[in-house]
């Protein structure tokens, strides 16, 4: 967990597990099921999921996991025979949660931990997009502290104050051939503090539905003074910044969820999300030291774009539940302003999950996530990178949870 | 079954799964269309033999476009390559300008590469004076690229005793009635070649400011070139030639500025009120215009502004003007305009009748030079950092000639419907800091 976020001097967001930068993967039974449960009240990661679902929960809870994430993108320049791939490095989103506070009042409380917007990319320092990006790194941790409430037995609302932590580590090749004739580098790191907040209703229709609506709001990591890490041509050095400014829009998303049963031992749920990435204009950088750099104003024009999640919950003994899903999501990003740090592309999702639930509340749930970004030849506009992507990204997850 | 057992499992096919799955593009087979790339020649002047910083070293030969499009062709049945490369030991050829560092005011400082060079000798020869020459060649050649060569000189027979660089290519003691160039080419026996050829016949006159060289004549140009392919495809040879850039647009004539001069001025203690400088021209002396196009070697040479005898700064009077060979003139712009487009008419239509390949490299210059992006690197004619034109101002970095092999390619491609793999430009260097 301790990659986080970045972006850069020509201008570059983030490399994507879900939908450009977003992430998805906040909940091992709900990855199994494709990343559906807004309309579900099925574990602690309700806190994230839908909070209004929270004061459903029948149990409280805790439950910790991770989804190391392994994600092969190809590139195959305009006019080349040669593909070339990007590093192999392991990504680890994890995400935790705790719900306590009495099943049977009307208030619950949690607290969660957990990953929304990330990326790890990392080519090789000869590359041909090198002069783009060489390794990104972002992370944006969100901590939500959440209070739930039941109105009734049909309506439960809910909503969390988030604190967001961003971190970014961006890097690329300069180019200012240095005395060895090598090219300089530049390396841009930074953290965020931030705020931001989830909120969502449950209803349960008692009639073999429930329904789910929540929005999580835009968070922006602005990075302040973030260290600018320049190494050029030495008769250049001194003009070179060495403090950098930026600011990310981490989207907004609303969602809307359906649970359906129909039968005791099976669960279906089926999400549409909505993600805001119409306020992701330009990631802009402004440098202290403008002599030989630049300040960067990077056009990204992201447009809004939904995901659709179909999940699948067969409860085949009390201990044993076996998950499937399948998703689509639409790719926010144009031609022109794909970029090699998130070669994003409309993307095609097939999970499947277990869990064992043992006889004294302790639980584990694996998930297994395959990801299918469909292949794209573009030429960057600003860059005038030129060639194909492909990327397939495989997660698997383990969380374990204890109820009391 | 146990938890660890599952567990167990679905790690297991979870990692067999990545490990084996990556993604993949559809395969890309290279084809050689309707051409045979098996015996590649390139004809040309210095952009053929990889000529930058006022210089031919081995590294750029090493990267002249020819070398790059010469790699590329073995994926479509292309054979050995081979360039007269210096060797080794005297890696750095003619000597070239190199970047020393900057000064306060951000002008560069230019030294010059001195050691490891190829000079043999240095004699004089009238009516061109002295000729450096350099040491011999021998062994394979299909880089036929001789700096400072005109398309006027190819069935010129004394060539190789008034330039060194045709000298050391040629076996044996070189005297004035030598070989041709279009005759030794001849010698050689090739399936496919490039031509880039016509940039000197106009450079000479523009760099010098209008004096001392004079353009070919138009309807010289348009015979000699004509010739030439005919000679080139007598033997059923396929070919792709290029047009020439228009120098004006090069760092060599946009530098040094009116605007840049009078600042120089006004920032020294006495010239805050200089509003005017005195140029030469072949009609006589009269203020410039922002029209008039002042050469990088003025600034170079550090003369401008230097007071003569008479104690009238250089430039900035009637009485101690700039002189004719550092400024190409707007009537003179004109001219080099003129003839390059002449120039390249016929090119073109030669090129189109013997059904041959074209680069507009004009245009492809002209483009570039306007300000682009080569996969991340911000390239431009501005000088030194725009990455494109070597310290010389006019001849490209490496990374300019690895942009123009990749122009070559696409036109060989398009015409003969072949499928030869572009360079990744981006691995080629722009101007080299200290």
């Amino acid at each position: 967990m301790k990659k986080i976020l970045l972006i850069f001097l020509l201008g570059l967001p983030v490399l994507g597990f879900s939908q450009s930068f977003q992430v998805n993967l906040q909940g091992q039974k709900q990855i199994g099921m494709a990343g559906a449960g807004t309309g579900l009240a099925m574990d602690e990661a309700a806190i994230f999921f839908n909070p209004g679902a929270v004061s459903f929960l029948k149990q409280n809870g805790v439950q910790a996991g991770v989804s190391p994430l392994y994600l092969k993108t190809a590139f195959r320049q305009t006019g080349s025979a040669i593909t070339e791939y990007n590093k192999d490095k392991i990504a680890t989103p994890a995400m935790a949660y705790a719900v306590f506070g009495s099943p049977e009042n009307k208030l619950r409380f949690g607290i969660g931990a957990y990953t929304p917007f990330g990326g790890a990319m990392h080519w090789k320092d000869d590359w041909t997009g090198r002069y783009t990006v060489t390794s990104l790194d972002l992370q944006a941790i969100y901590i939500q502290p959440t209070v739930s409430l039941k109105l009734g037995d049909y309506v439960g609302i809910g909503g969390g104050l988030v604190y967001a932590l961003g971190k970014v580590d961006l890097q690329q090749a300069l180019p200012l051939t240095r005395e060895n004739g090598e090219a300089g580098t530049a390396q841009l790191k930074g953290h965020s503090k931030d705020f931001g907040w989830n909120a969502g209703i449950y209803i349960n229709t008692q009639a073999g539905i429930t329904i789910g609506v929540t929005h999580r709001s835009q968070v922006t990591a602005n990075v302040d003074d973030g260290d600018a890490i320049f190494v050029g041509p030495s008769s250049l050095q001194p003009t070179l910044p060495t403090k950098f400014t930026a600011a990310l829009p981490l989207p907004a998303t609303t969602s809307i969820g359906f649970g359906i049963y129909p039968s005791e031992k099976v669960t279906l749920a089926l999400d549409v999300n909505w993600v805001h990435w119409h306020k992701y204009k330009e990631l802009a950088f402004d440098y202290d030291n403008n002599a030989t750099i630049p300040d960067t104003r990077s056009a990204r024009n992201y447009h809004d774009a939904a995901a659709f999640r179909l999940g699948f919950q067969h409860q085949t003994t009390a201990k044993l539940a076996l998950r499937a899903g399948v998703g689509y999501a639409l790719t926010p990003v144009d031609d022109e302003h794909v970029t090699a740090e998130v070669p994003d592309a409309d993307r095609l999702l097939l999970s499947a999950g277990i869990g064992y639930q043992g006889t004294k509340g302790f639980g584990v749930d694996l998930s297994f996530l395959y990801e299918d970004v469909m292949s794209r030849q573009q030429t960057n506009g600003e860059s005038g990178l030129s060639g194909e992507y492909k990327t397939r990204a495989y997660i698997p997850g383990i969380s374990f949870s204890y109820k009391f | 079954m146990k938890p660890t057992y599952i567990i167990r499992s679905v790690l297991a096919v979870a990692v067999v799964a990545m490990a084996s799955c990556k993604p993949e593009f559809k395969e890309v087979t290279p084809s050689k269309g309707t051409a045979d790339f098996s015996r590649y020649i390139a004809i040309g002047n210095s952009l053929t033999s990889g000529y930058a910083d006022r210089g031919l070293y081995l590294e750029g030969q090493k990267n002249s476009y020819p070398e790059l499009i010469a790699q590329q062709l073995k994926a479509v049945g292309g054979g050995s390559f081979s360039s007269p490369f210096f060797n080794q030991d005297q890696a750095n050829g003619s000597g070239y300008m190199i970047l020393k560092g900057f000064n306060p005011n951000g002008t560069p400082i230019i030294g010059a590469e001195t050691s490891a060079l190829a000079v043999r000798n240095q004699v004089t020869r009238p009516p061109v004076g002295t000729v450096t020459l350099y040491t011999k060649y021998t062994g394979e050649l299909n880089n036929y690229g001789v700096p400072g060569i005109k398309l006027d000189q190819v069935d010129f027979a004394p060539l190789g005793y008034f330039n060194g660089f045709y000298e050391r290519l040629l076996p044996g003691d070189v005297g004035p009635a030598g070989t041709t160039y279009i005759d030794f080419v001849m010698q050689k026996d090739f399936t496919f070649f490039s031509m880039w050829l016509g940039n000197n016949d106009i450079l000479g006159y523009a760099s010098g400011g209008g004096v001392g060289d004079v353009p070919t004549p138009k309807a010289t140009f348009s015979t000699k070139y004509q010739a030439t392919l005919n000679r080139l495809t007598s033997k059923g040879a396929k070919g792709v030639v290029a047009t020439i850039p228009d120098v004006t647009i090069t760092p060599y004539f946009r530098t040094v500025t009116l605007a840049t001069l009078l600042a120089a001025v006004r920032a020294t203690p006495n010239g805050a009120g200089v509003e005017n400088l005195y140029i030469s021209t072949a009609t006589g002396t009269r203020i410039a215009t922002a029209e008039d196009l002042f050469t990088l070697t003025l600034s170079s040479d550090g003369v401008f502004g230097v007071p003569n005898q008479a104690n009238i700064p250089y430039g900035l009077h009637p009485l101690n003007p700039i002189e004719n060979k550092y400024v190409l003139d707007k009537d003179e712009v004109a001219t080099v305009m003129d003839f390059t487009t002449a120039y390249n008419n016929t090119i073109k239509s030669a090129a189109n009748a013997a059904g041959l390949a074209v680069v507009d490299a004009g245009e492809l210059l002209k483009t570039y030079g306007a300000g682009a992006k080569v996969s991340g690197i911000a390239v431009s004619s501005a000088y030194i950092r725009g990455n494109l034109f070597s310290l010389d101002g006019i001849h490209l970095t490496q990374l300019g000639y690895a942009i123009v092999a990749n122009e070559f390619i696409k036109s060989i491609n398009a015409k003969y419907g072949s499928s030869i793999s572009t360079v990744d430009a981006a691995k080629y260097r722009g101007v080299k800091y200290p």
